[in-house]
């Protein structure tokens, strides 16, 4: 799996997007302002789906995060607004923030000595088997020259197929969460209402 | 090609080829957007905030979780010769149910947000410490 020429570009422009639309959502001082950014990190992430030519899931992605959930962040948001942190003097941070530091490094390291020898590992498949490269290549201009992507049907078999227990648990959990989510959120005027 | 031939934009291009992404280059931008997630976690007083960055990190590994199911694809004949069976299409579904699962969550979270503003007027973290002596 390499990408090449413009497809390339893109990795790196949208790769960068996202981290930087990252970084702004957890040091935004406005929680609407954070919001947005996460939408268009989860936007960007969803291009990157695309890229890897999984282009359902960039769909889901949209649609539940960017058209779903956001728009409860935004709710929850607009309906707990406190003022009091777009005032300078209140403090966006706990005081962990070197604790954080501490962590971001550990992992860093833990990273790359995870990934040192498992670099010439991932790659081997693709340097020892060009013919390989260049039909996955072949398949991959021909789907860009204007012929169906597959992924959204094997992704459906796939679902109702071999997953079809989980993904009628999923809808169970979906169901709960919603009961739960009601039953949490509603005030005691709510439940004196129906008394 | 033939080592020394070629003018400046065949060498240029050479060069470049160095940096076409791979598996890896997604296995980077898929720890660094998890690193942001962990340090939103860790440091916001906010937990909307707190709520988002636990969705970034839900999102870094389901670019984990693409990026690999890619690269399965693109070897899946060269893994086979060699005898390991792959399954491309799990990554996508995994997918699917991870994002399934951050809706919920998002949605139970937001509730108790909810129901936490109502009886403490208050969404900082630390100063919900209630259970805390």
């Amino acid at each position: 799996m390499q990408l090449h020429g413009w497809e390339a570009v893109l990795f790196y422009v949208l790769a960068f997007m996202t981290l930087i639309m990252g970084v702004f959502v957890i040091s935004a001082r406005i929680a609407v302002h954070s919001a947005l950014f996460l939408i268009s990190a989860l936007v960007n992430v969803a291009l990157i789906f695309i890229l890897l030519r999984a282009e359902f899931v960039a769909g889901v992605q949209i649609l539940v995060y960017v058209g779903g959930v956001m728009v409860l962040f935004l709710f929850v948001i607009m309906l707990v607004q406190t003022r009091a942190e777009e005032e300078s003097r209140v403090r966006l941070y706990t005081g962990q923030t070197k604790a954080v530091y501490v962590i971001a490094m550990l992992l860093a390291f833990a990273f790359i000595a995870a990934m040192r020898p498992a670099q010439s590992g991932f790659q081997s498949p693709d340097a020892t088997a060009p013919t390989q490269t260049s039909a996955d290549r072949g398949t991959a201009t021909g789907q860009g020259a204007g012929g169906v992507s597959e992924d959204t049907q094997k992704v459906g078999s796939a679902l109702y197929r071999e997953a079809a227990l989980p993904f009628e648990i999923a809808s169970v959990l979906l169901l709960v969460a919603m009961v739960g989510a009601v039953m949490l959120a509603r005030g005691s005027k709510q439940e004196k209402l129906y008394e | 090609m033939q080592a020394g031939g070629g003018g400046f934009f065949q060498r240029m291009q050479d060069y470049l080829k160095r940096f076409e992404p791979n598996l890896v280059n997604f296995m980077m931008l898929s720890f660094l957007l998890f690193i942001i997630g962990v340090a939103g976690v860790l440091s916001r007083r906010n937990i909307i905030i707190i709520f988002m960055s636990i969705e970034l990190i839900l999102n870094a590994v389901n670019i984990n979780l693409i990026a690999f199911s890619r690269y399965l694809q693109a070897n899946e004949l060269v893994l086979r010769q060699r005898g390991i069976m792959v399954n491309p299409i799990a990554g996508p579904v995994f997918t699917i149910f991870i994002i399934v699962v951050a809706a919920a969550e998002a949605a139970v979270g937001l509730g108790i947000v909810i129901s936490l503003f109502r009886n403490r007027e208050t969404i900082a973290v630390d100063e919900i410490d209630l259970l805390k002596w």
